[in-house]
């Protein structure tokens, strides 16, 4: 009560609200944020949370849960830009984003009813913990891709059945991928055979390590983050995460070593060995790709000759 | 050796990402927007409280666990990012034009400035009392030598009490006089040749006059301590020592004229007077031992050598009188045998011309009055005339 009472006195329009129509909003917000992760949260820790929430933000969203008209219109004229420019992003074409731009004030809304009465919209979900306008751009991302899977037909997997898939391609040499450089059959079939095992020990290594770690190397390298990017996510500066990034090739290439020499019975040379051996592999398959266009365009100009 | 390994763990974990890129088009995911949300997934205001750094630290993880696993989620989350840097950068000029007096008050005196400005301010601090202890040092110095300076004037004007004459005193006392005098009086080109030489003369005498105008404007009151007061820092006067000639020279005609400026209505009377012997002359003829032209030997040698002996201000006095004269608006002083122009600077060339000469003949046809100067004056005249110094003898 005191909490919703400040959070009231520190908007700049409270648009006509009271601090018991704040409570359940407030209370909401703090079970999700605070006392699911940590039940015995101190009354210190839930105060600072409760002043630290968006005052003006929430007092507009509430209004607007309540039904207030000026609020509506207030909304819509602030944050119109701000949808269709989240919306020409998740989108693919103008359209589409227009589309997605009126559908999404609909959303917002609701157009079913809760047993409340009150409209069964996303505004209920907005905790005031985070900006709105980052709020609905989130909510229209997530709108764009709750789109996209009803126009298509999807296979839903995880990306952990996707490391999963790898390990176990990893354990079928001829799915790696990688080229030998030696033109003798046996060392070719040997080098696949070693290079499919690290890449099986590399993938089970990173699943093991930490979240904030494993989120890095994903950013990086599997979404195409710049590092500059990736440490915007992470909420770091890009020189302490490429000092992590560092970190992560150290402990990484140990717990690969790690894994081969006691799963597969690899000695250390032959993990050092075989880590040469692939990245050399890696780097041979690498130049084909560079090379491919150069080739192309001579064999066009021959054909054209 | 680091490094290298490194390197392989980085082509390692992208050929790990190609691999898994390739497996997810072969799966039938065309991108990673097509993973499906499930309700395990991360709301829209978990994923912005994420993006916008604002989760607590419990919930903060629990999301950070999740990104790393979940495609879907972590590309709204990059997305979001992305979005609000280029919010922010859209924003920053707007928020500097608006920004208020106290927020740029709060910026001046933030830590960041404070930091750099704090120590620059006790480095200028430092720097500036320390040129301040020296100024003050040199400053004490000065004015030792200074006490030193203003025992020369003192003696000169105690000499000049006790009737011994100093060329410090009457020259600068004279001169003031002079200019202020006697350039009222002259014409136009006279004054203007007046100025030339006054400017070039204070050039000349710069250590002698600046020095001596501080006496002069105390002379009367012989206040020794008023001077090192009101000049602390200046040099050692060069007339308190043993003066050069033509400083002593200059300082005798300026002695002379500035005389001459105060009795103003004696010159003229004496003009009248000039006149009217040069009349009387024509109707005798030339005479060139003329009393009044031609002064004694003694007086003569008196009038040119008073002003560096030991002779009294009176005999001064008396002897810029008699050795004076006013021709055409011009003044002459007698300097041995010749009559010189005291427009006229030694420095100066002049042009010789002989009496009854050619060249005198043309000279006089253009400039009659120099004729006359030269008629009334005997012996050698230098005359000063349009800005050209000419000797005649």
């Amino acid at each position: 009560m005191e909490g919703a009472g400040r959070l009231l006195g520190r908007a700049t329009d409270n648009h006509g609200l009271t601090a018991e129509t704040l409570i359940p909003r407030v209370k909401s917000a703090v079970d999700k944020y605070i006392l699911r992760a940590d039940p015995q949260a101190s009354a210190d820790v839930i105060q600072d949370f409760i002043d630290k929430l968006q005052a003006d933000d929430l007092c507009l969203i509430v209004a607007c849960e309540q039904g207030n008209q000026k609020a509506w219109t207030d909304l819509v004229e602030r944050f119109s830009a701000t949808v269709r420019s989240a919306a020409r992003s998740a989108s693919s074409n103008e359209e589409g984003a227009e589309d997605l731009a009126q559908s999404i004030w609909a959303e917002l809304h609701g157009l079913r009813v809760r047993e409340d009465g009150k409209p069964a919209g996303k505004l209920a979900y907005y905790s005031g913990r985070g900006s709105l306008a980052g709020w609905l751009r989130a909510v229209v991302a997530q709108l764009a891709i709750d789109q996209h899977r009803k126009q298509s037909r999807l296979v839903q997997t995880e990306e952990d059945a996707d490391f999963d898939r790898i390990i176990q391609h990893g354990q079928d040499e001829s799915t790696w991928s990688g080229h030998g450089a030696s033109p003798n059959p046996e060392l070719q079939i040997s080098a696949k055979l070693a290079g499919a095992q690290v890449q099986k020990a590399l993938a089970e290594s990173v699943k093991q390590m930490s979240a904030e770690d494993r989120l890095l190397v994903k950013l990086y390298y599997f979404d195409g983050l710049r590092l500059r990017e990736a440490g915007a996510v992470l909420g770091v500066h890009e020189a302490t995460a490429s000092r992590r990034l560092t970190r992560i090739h150290a402990e990484l290439r140990q717990q690969v070593e790690r894994l081969l020499i006691e799963q597969e019975g690899w000695t250390q040379p032959e993990t050092a060995r075989a880590f040469s051996e692939v990245a050399l592999n890696l780097e041979a398959d690498i130049e084909p790709l560079l090379a491919t266009e150069p080739v192309l365009m001579k064999k066009e100009n021959e054909v054209a000759g | 050796m680091k490094q290298a390994n490194n390197n392989e763990v980085d082509l390692l974990l992208r050929a790990l990402a190609r691999e898994r890129t390739s497996a997810a088009w072969q799966s039938g995911s065309e991108s990673g927007y097509a993973k499906q949300v499930s309700s395990a997934h991360l709301d829209a205001d978990e994923l912005n409280s994420y993006a916008e750094g604002v989760a607590p630290d419990p919930a903060r993880t629990r999301y950070t666990e999740h990104l790393a696993d979940c495609e879907a989620c972590r590309g709204i989350v990059v997305s979001l990012v992305q979005s609000a840097g280029a919010a922010s950068r859209l924003e920053v000029p707007e928020q500097k034009g608006g920004a208020g007096f106290w927020q740029k008050l709060r910026e001046l005196f933030s830590p960041t400035v404070l930091g750099y400005a704090v120590p620059a301010l006790v480095l200028t601090a430092v720097i500036g009392i320390g040129l301040l202890a020296l100024r003050q040092q040199q400053g004490v110095q000065f004015v030792a030598q200074n006490e030193r300076q203003a025992e020369a004037p003192s003696a000169a004007q105690n000499k000049a009490d006790s009737g011994v004459s100093s060329a410090a005193q009457p020259q600068a006392t004279v001169q003031d006089g002079r200019q202020s005098g006697t350039t009222a009086e002259l014409p136009n080109e006279k004054a203007a040749l007046e100025r030339e030489k006054t400017q070039v003369g204070q050039e000349l005498l710069k250590p002698d006059s600046s020095v001596a105008k501080a006496p002069a404007k105390d002379a009367g009151q012989a206040d020794i301590g008023s001077v090192a007061e009101s000049r602390p820092y200046a040099p050692e006067p060069k007339a308190a020592a043993a003066p050069p000639a033509a400083p002593v020279l200059d300082a005798e005609k300026s002695a002379e004229l500035a005389k001459e400026a105060p009795a103003k209505r004696e010159d003229q009377a004496r003009d009248r007077d000039e006149s009217f012997r040069v009349q009387s002359d024509d109707v005798h003829g030339p005479n060139r031992s003329r009393s009044n032209t031609a002064q004694p030997s003694s007086q003569r040698s008196a009038g040119v050598v008073g002003g560096r002996g030991p002779s009294g201000m009176d005999k001064n006095k008396k002897a810029a009188e008699v050795e004076t004269r006013s021709v055409m608006g011009r003044h002459f002083t007698r300097e041995g045998d010749a009559w010189v122009d005291t427009a006229y600077e030694y420095s100066r060339a002049t042009v010789r011309v002989a009496r009854g000469s050619d060249q005198f003949r043309a000279l006089v046809a253009d400039e009659p009055a120099i004729r006359t100067i030269a008629a009334q004056l005997d012996g050698v005249v230098i005359v000063v005339w349009k800005n050209r110094a000419y000797r005649i003898q």
